[in-house]
């Protein structure tokens, strides 16, 4: 890869490595740039993201992590003024192009974010309006999912007993994991992840972390964090972005132990952030 | 290679939804189209007849509509409209800011608490209650006094004055209510004591709010009917003696509407009026527009960068205070400072004393009514029609009238202010056609309900030929209370956080299914409040249906095309009549539509309340 490329996360297979994931990418993104009016947000990013791996992006505050986030489900689009632009290869399709409808690629690409933002109904309709809104109205087919997804987020055996309770009643972990719980109930490929513990104490994070670690068996996870022993705890590939542009990207081990770029250096060290 | 996925889906329900929010949006531009186009019409049949020419209507000092040799010079009515709308202004504006400083500096939450809301219940009164009591109240007083004529000026300037204040208090009192704190203290540690603080940093920092909202009550004292007809007479003078009987422009076009006037060239004046008075207005409404917007952008400036908003908010409290000598004062030593007290209290007195003149005025308003009206209030009262002996008339196909008008000023206002506000907030948020639009609609919200009155007149009567008719008086209603619903549903809808958004659409919800499931719902209480709040304005509006009202309509209407007759009305046709007794029938009447009112807005806060509470976003 050249220079202008940006960095990949490559490195030859002799690296001693454990091998992470099945060795397949989910996504590819290839120059992407994202411009909010006179803003430069993104700037020539390009990276391929493993599947059933956890990538995380970390960085400064401002450094344009959570908005490459929103690139992977075009989230961006709901936000006036913003162009995003290069492509996003998601199973042979670029997902930025005009042609893919933003909602499709929503049912493939689930979120789950910074705060908490359970819909102020009951936790059983949290989980069932995603379903619902693909088409799914049978009453068991709707439990059973409700159940599942519960019990995947590890979040069933605190509240099966009051599905029919509001969200809003739950604690901030819990709440976090219900909307968790919600991604999942579509039945996604890839969960983004925008600082989901950000809001929570520790306890609520490390029930969030296990959770992710589970989930990346099975989903290509992709988080933010501006918490870099978060990173190091969940992930397999972390990239470093700041101003905009992605420094480093590689395996997270080394990346922490041996960064190959000063600038990521100093903010691992905490010498600047 | 796979195929192509995540292809657009052509979802012809979502598009036609999305279509109709647009052309809910768009009534706000074909309403103020219908507006230029009536008063444009109207104004070139006025030009076109005979003996009528600009030169004359703009320079000559007769306004004589009818006789033997008519005269349509328009000075009179500016003078007029000048006399009254800047005499009420400049009560309004000393006793307003005054109350505001109060309100915002010194008034304990407790008090502010009581206040504010008495405030806003003069803001409720309709104005035809305003009109009653300046005839029949005030008038007399200036009578007695100065020796005023029947019909006088001075009058209708006082109790403008009092319709325009809560306009003045309650943006005067926002806008010192957003000063920061910081620059408060900045000034308490220079020594200032908490008057000059209020009246030498707040008040200059809340300058722009303040002339705003000078300017927004200028525009409705320019705008206002029923006071000026009423009080202020129906004999254009060319004078600024308030003692005299004096016409505004808004009173012409309802000396018109009231059949005062033959028909012919003297009606098409009626528009030419109204075309100067929608001008003078729309003007002074897009400064006020200006000024509003200039505050709204400075806020979001200070919000942008950590950096730039922390040299913002530690430079501001420099620059202010160097621009305000506080220091001056200090320099006098101790003696000058019980003085600076002294200053201080008489102040805060004073201010606080603009309060208890308003509270005092709405006082005696309700108590003047109830005295009068109350032991007319009886079982055969509403039951009964009106009649031409006053024991004899009720009111009871007035309130029917009244409470049909409503309701189907409601089903056409609410469906399509809503729409648009949804268009607004939610399909296309600040892309620059919403932007003129949502100014379109906010210039509508202060063209004078006379105007409404004409257009009423001209496109639902005449052109789409309903007559008078309950289906053309509810139509004219309706554009007049339009922007009230759809800033209300606007401020409903930016209230229900964006998360709830955010996490639909990141399931892959459809714009329209996230609107329909998770924004409206929340919004529901927000958009009820609001638009009980518009039919309340509708209810007791009487300028906009002058025109189409029946006077005849002694049996309810029992279809839309029927005439009708509203509780407005039939207070103004009994404040006008020259018998003594039907005053006090006014009076009942106004009772009806105050209880009526009081029960709306109490559901409003009662809704509000019970979603308050139950809220857990």
């Amino acid at each position: 890869m050249t220079k202008e490329n940006g960095p990949m996360a490559e490195g030859p297979a002799s690296n001693g490595y454990l091998k992470v994931g099945n060795g397949k990418y989910a996504l590819d993104l290839r120059k992407v740039n994202v411009h909010y009016g006179s803003t430069h947000a993104i700037k020539d990013v390009s990276m391929r993201i493993r599947e059933n791996a956890a990538t995380a992006f970390i960085g400064p505050s401002g450094c344009g992590k959570s908005t490459l986030l929103r690139c992977l489900n075009r989230m961006n689009d709901e936000i006036v003024g913003c162009k995003t632009t290069g492509t996003i290869m998601f199973k042979g399709t670029n997902i930025l192009s005009n042609k893919v409808d933003p909602v499709a690629l929503r049912h493939t690409v689930g979120m789950v974010f910074q705060k908490p933002n359970p819909f102020p109904t009951s936790i059983y309709k949290n989980i069932t309006f995603g379903p619902k809104v693909h088409g799914i109205r049978g009453k068991d087919e709707l439990d059973e999912i409700v159940e599942r997804t519960l019990k995947d987020s590890a979040l069933w055996e605190e509240v099966k007993d009051r599905l029919d309770d509001p969200a809003m009643s739950l604690s901030g972990g819990q709440q976090q994991r219900l909307c968790i719980a919600r991604a999942l109930a579509v039945e996604p490929d890839i969960i983004l992840m925008d600082e989901p513990c950000s809001a929570l104490d520790p306890i609520a994070t490390s029930k969030i972390e296990d959770l992710i670690t589970e989930l990346k068996e099975r989903y290509t996870v992709v988080i933010v964090t501006h918490n870099m022993q978060q990173a190091a705890r969940v992930s397999d590939f972390t990239g470093f972005m700041f101003l905009g542009r992605l420094v480093e990207f590689g395996r997270t081990t080394p990346l922490f132990e041996k960064p190959r770029k000063t600038l990521t250096e100093k903010y691992i060290t905490g010498r600047f952030g | 290679m796979e195929g192509f996925r995540f292809k657009r889906s052509f979802r012809p329900l979502e598009r036609t939804i999305e279509l109709m929010l647009l052309l809910a949006a768009s009534v706000a531009i074909i309403v103020s189209i219908a507006i230029i186009y009536t008063l444009m019409d109207g104004t070139v049949a006025f030009f076109s007849a005979p003996d009528v020419n600009i030169f004359e209507f703009l320079f000559g000092t007769k306004w004589v509509p009818s006789g033997s040799d008519p005269s349509f010079g328009i000075l009179p009515l500016l003078s007029g409209t000048i006399l009254i709308a800047g005499g009420a202004l400049l009560i309004a504006m000393p006793l307003g800011i005054g109350a505001a400083i109060y309100l915002s500096e010194f008034a304990s939450p407790r008090v502010r608490g009581i206040l504010k809301p008495i405030i806003e219940v003069l803001a409720g009164i309709p104005s035809i209650v305003y009109g009653f009591f300046a005839l029949l109240v005030i008038s007399p007083i200036f009578r007695d006094l100065f020796g005023a004529s029947y019909f006088n000026a001075a009058s209708a300037i006082v109790v403008l004055a009092i319709m325009i204040l809560p306009i003045v208090v309650s943006i005067s009192d926002d806008a010192m209510k957003a000063v920061p704190r910081n620059l408060r203290e900045a000034s308490y540690a220079m020594g200032a004591t908490k008057w000059e603080t209020a009246t030498k940093v707040v008040l200059p920092s809340a300058s722009s709010g303040v002339i705003a909202s000078v300017l927004l009550g200028l525009g409705r004292a320019i705008g206002e009917t029923m006071v000026v007809t009423l009080a202020a007479g129906r004999v254009a003078n060319l004078t600024f003696n308030p003692t005299e009987e004096v016409q505004t422009m808004t009173a012409y076009i309802a000396q018109v509407a009231t059949g005062d006037i033959p028909p012919g060239v003297a009606v098409d004046a009626a528009f030419a009026v109204g075309m100067v008075l929608f001008i003078m207005t729309y003007i002074i409404n897009i400064f006020a527009g200006i000024v509003v917007d200039r505050i709204k952008a400075g806020k979001r400036m200070k919000r942008t960068g950590l950096t730039g908003g922390l040299v913002k908010v530690i430079g501001a409290p420099g620059r202010v205070l160097s621009k305000i000598n506080i220091g001056a004062g200090l320099k006098k030593g101790a003696g000058s400072l019980r003085r600076r007290y002294r200053i201080g209290i008489f102040g805060i007195s004073m201010t606080g004393s603009s309060l208890v003149i308003a509270i005092g005025f709405l006082a005696y308003l309700v108590h003047y009514i109830l005295t009068q009206g109350l032991s007319g209030i009886d079982q055969a009262f509403l039951s009964e029609i009106p009649h031409y002996i006053p024991d004899k008339a009720g009111i009871y196909p007035v309130i029917l009238g009244s409470v049909y008008l409503m309701l189907l000023t409601l089903v056409i206002s609410v469906p399509i202010g809503v729409g648009a506000a949804i268009y607004l907030t939610e399909i296309a948020p600040d892309s620059r056609h919403t932007r003129f639009l949502r100014r379109i609609i906010q210039n509508l919200a202060g063209v004078p309900s006379i105007v409404f009155g004409l257009v009423g007149l001209t496109i639902f009567v005449r052109l789409f030929d309903f007559g008078i008719s309950l289906l053309a008086g509810s139509m004219t209603l309706s554009i007049m209370v339009l922007p009230i619903i759809v800033v209300s549903t606007e401020e409903a809808l930016k209230a229900v956080p964006k998360s709830f958004r955010d996490a639909a659409l990141a399931l892959g919800a459809t714009r329209w299914t996230t609107i329909r499931h998770h924004v409206l719902p929340n919004a529901i209480p927000g958009i009820m409040t609001g638009s009980i709040l518009a039919m309340s304005r509708a209810i007791g509006e009487t300028a906009p249906i002058l025109f189409i009202g029946s006077v005849f309509a002694k049996v309810p209407p029992s279809g839309i095309m029927d005439p009708f007759l509203a509780l407005p009305l039939t207070i103004f046709y009994w404040t006008t009549h020259p018998k003594a007794e039907f005053h006090e029938l006014a009076a009942s009447t106004i009772i009806v539509l105050l209880v009526i009112l009081l029960t709306m807005n109490s559901v409003a806060i009662v809704i509000r309340n019970r979603v308050q509470a139950k809220r857990d976003w």
